[in-house]
């Protein structure tokens, strides 16, 4: 409908209507644009100065960046970072799809499920908490291992990158429950039909998952992965709680670096760039991710 | 239809509020000099001695602190930073010495007690020594909430058990730590995180005080031969098996108390936590001032740790702070705080509850000794933290020393050249 086709009563009645739907919208407009553009907005804006959080920043232009790149425990903070990324993905979402595929079927599977989903209960906090009296020099684990004659152990949390990894093993521990409630959730909501049909043509096992299961799964496999991605890209709690990125700067993650340049050594532009460098990294991932999975041609 | 007016309006309003944010705050102050106080503290845990010390205060200045404890330093700094942007800038809160202080300072935030400082050296109340960590410009800014002298703790029971008298010279301290690893006991507490600095303090000034205030002020470069050779000497001990195990997450006074390690190189407040462990002051452990390195120092430098308790200058209590402050500094006070906390007294007029604690301040203050600040406080932030990093790291995978030092000097450099 064009505006030409209209009479002029009409015109006027749809201006007074786009009018009210500002005013109602605006209240909400205002608090997503103080609460989120702005900060947003002043975060680009302090990475681009010299801020020790008294007085006033101070412009510098691009050299918060050149410096973050120069640092080598910058550097160390993004390989970590990618560690996470590819950890994450390969234990708790790996997991965590094995453990749907084994239970969603079965009778009493629930049950079978439930405790991999008590974890998600704690913080991130007491996870490290909990996992860093396993881990520590003569930490229950070491103690177990003793028990069995095995004193030369690993020093799980000192060393890199096994302290990564055992980090991510720890996440693992409370994030395999929630992605295996997810995948079940998908698994349930594959229509019984073209199950039936694969079986009666002999389909089972792997053969019944990759030709599938599989594919079928691939909207809600997207957004998993795609929320692990997210969530491994700004890993911060449990580090905080087990290493604090150490020894030395050894496992450091990029949300670690930008808190401890910005609230340890109040260089709130320095802390401010690296913000402004994870947010655009996060945002170009799970873009090209979710493009990439949620294109037409996969039929979704 | 997509309307141009919503990106207007978000433009707007972020506009708007980037010149709200950007304005600055403070209060008037309101002038009164009784009454209840707001006190901020990054001292989580003192809180109760603090509220312990209202009883005290009340009848002696008419002031009640109101204590907000923090137990994170950094989220703790970040809102006191914030706060002086705000009508609510604190009235009373602990900070730190050294280029913290001279930060907030230099931006004139901090309420000077040059007439507090001046009445109380006069009165004998605090040693001029003292009042140098609190000069700036020739001007007093802040008073002390509490003194600590960095000493070697010791679990009596495992001394006595080895026939080891406390040290008094660096040879007789190298061969105790020699005699208990030949026995299977660990000699001293070590950690990779945080408290990563002390061995590396104590054998820098104990060695030459002048090569400790170098690096302090950027006159002398971690990379030096004689910083080097110092920590070649730390290696050597780590490698022979001195220190005990960095990732352990055991509490340090329960590791004392059950005898992980006999020794363990603290500020004097850990007699607090020694006796919260259940041990016994002067019976199951006991402290000696750590010997210097160097024999031919004519006298054994001794770290020491001072708080500042500070008021804010624009801060709408800025008066009732400054009367606290006051009567903070006074013998009546300072015994009601030792009593309180359990810790050595700045003010040599008051009674100190521990006799250990009360010999200690007599000793370090008498001749043949001298302070020094604690590396922690002398150390500009940036340098810290990446030391702290660094000899967390060293503490770790004890190995070439020259990477460690180069990687602190890289930050040093970049420091030094901002300030000039």
């Amino acid at each position: 409908m064009t505006d030409k086709t209209l009479s002029p009563k009409a015109l006027r009645q749809r201006d007074q209507y786009r009018w009210s739907a500002l005013g109602f919208i605006a209240p909400g407009v205002l608090i997503v644009a103080v609460l989120l553009y702005l900060p947003l907005l002043w975060t680009t804006f302090l990475s681009l100065t010299e801020y020790n959080g008294l007085g006033d920043p101070e412009w510098t232009g691009l050299a918060n960046y050149v410096e973050m790149f120069d640092d080598p425990g910058f550097i160390g903070s993004v390989l970590n970072t990618l560690l996470w990324v590819g950890g994450t993905l390969l234990v708790p979402v790996g997991i965590g799809l094995g453990v749907a595929l084994l239970t969603w079927n079965l009778k009493g599977g629930t049950w079978l499920r439930l405790p991999f989903l008590i974890p998600y209960a704690l913080s991130g906090i007491g996870v490290g908490v909990i996992w860093s009296f396993i881990l520590s020099g003569d930490g229950a684990l070491d103690q177990a291992l003793a028990a069995f004659g095995i004193a030369d152990t690993p020093r799980w949390l000192v060393d890199a990158p096994l302290n990564t990894v055992v980090m991510i093993l720890a996440t693992a521990w409370q994030g395999v429950g929630v992605n295996a409630l997810l995948f079940t959730i998908g698994l349930q909501s594959i229509p019984r039909e073209p199950l039936e049909a694969a079986r009666m043509d002999g389909a089972n096992g792997m053969r019944l998952f990759r030709s599938i299961l599989w594919p079928m799964l691939r909207p809600l496999t997207a957004v998993v992965v795609g929320l692990s991605i997210v969530a491994s890209l700004k890993t911060f709690d449990i580090v905080q709680g087990m290493t604090k990125g150490g020894p030395g700067r050894d496992s450091e993650t990029l949300a670690l670096t930008m808190y401890k340049e910005t609230f340890v050594n109040s260089e709130y532009g320095l802390g401010s760039a690296i913000a402004v460098f994870l947010t655009v990294v996060t945002l170009i991932a799970s873009i090209l991710y979710l493009r990439q999975q949620l294109s037409s041609k996969h039929g979704v | 239809m997509r309307s141009p007016r919503i990106p207007l309006t978000i433009a707007a309003a972020a506009a708007a509020s980037l010149v709200l944010a950007s304005c600055g705050g403070g209060a008037e102050d309101d002038g009164a000099t009784t009454g209840t106080l707001d006190f901020y503290t990054n001292k989580a845990a003192w809180e109760p001695d603090f509220d312990e010390l209202n009883a005290t205060s009340e009848s002696g200045a008419d002031i009640t602190l109101d204590t907000t404890g923090y137990s994170d330093a950094a989220q703790y700094d970040a809102f006191i930073k914030q706060s002086f942007r705000t009508d609510k800038s604190p009235g009373l809160f602990t900070w730190q010495t050294g280029p913290s202080l001279n930060e907030l300072v230099e931006e004139d935030l901090i309420a000077q007690t040059t007439d507090i400082w001046t009445k109380a050296v006069d009165e004998g109340w605090v040693s001029p020594d003292l009042r140098d960590s609190y000069t700036i410009d020739g001007e007093q800014y802040c008073v002390p909430m509490n003194i600590a002298y960095w000493v070697m703790y010791y679990n009596k029971a495992i001394f006595d058990e080895q026939g080891i008298a406390e040290p008094t010279t660096w040879a007789e301290l190298d061969a105790a730590a020699a005699q208990l690893a030949d026995a299977g006991i660990t000699p001293y507490y070590q950690t990779s995180t945080l408290f990563t600095f002390q061995w590396f303090q104590q054998l820098v000034a104990g060695t030459d005080p002048e090569l400790y205030n170098g690096l302090a002020t950027g006159e002398v470069k971690y990379t030096d031969p004689e910083i080097v050779d110092i920590m070649n000497t730390w290696l050597d001990q780590e490698e022979a098996g001195w220190f005990s195990d960095a990732g352990s997450t055991v509490d340090p006074a329960v590791g004392l108390k059950q005898g992980d390690y006999a020794m363990i190189n603290f500020g004097s407040f850990f007699n607090g936590s020694l006796d919260g462990a259940g041990m016994v002051s002067g019976e199951d452990y006991d402290m000696f001032v750590i010997p210097a390195v160097n024999e031919g120092l004519e006298k054994t430098p001794v770290a020491v740790e001072s708080g500042p308790l500070c008021v804010a200058e624009n801060s709408s209590q800025k008066s009732l702070g400054l009367a606290y402050s006051e009567w903070w500094m006074s013998p009546e006070a300072q015994t009601a705080w030792s009593a309180a906390r359990g810790d050595v007294a700045f003010n040599p007029q008051a009674t100190v509850a521990d006799p250990m604690l009360e010999e200690l301040g007599t000793t370090v203050t008498g001749e043949g000794y001298e302070l020094y600040d604690r590396y922690y406080e002398a150390t500009p932030t940036p340098i810290l933290t990446v030391a702290l990093e660094q000899f967390g790291a060293f503490i770790a995978n004890p190995s070439d020393p020259v990477p460690f030092l180069e990687a602190i000097q890289a930050e040093a450099d970049d420091y030094w050249a901002d300030q000039e």
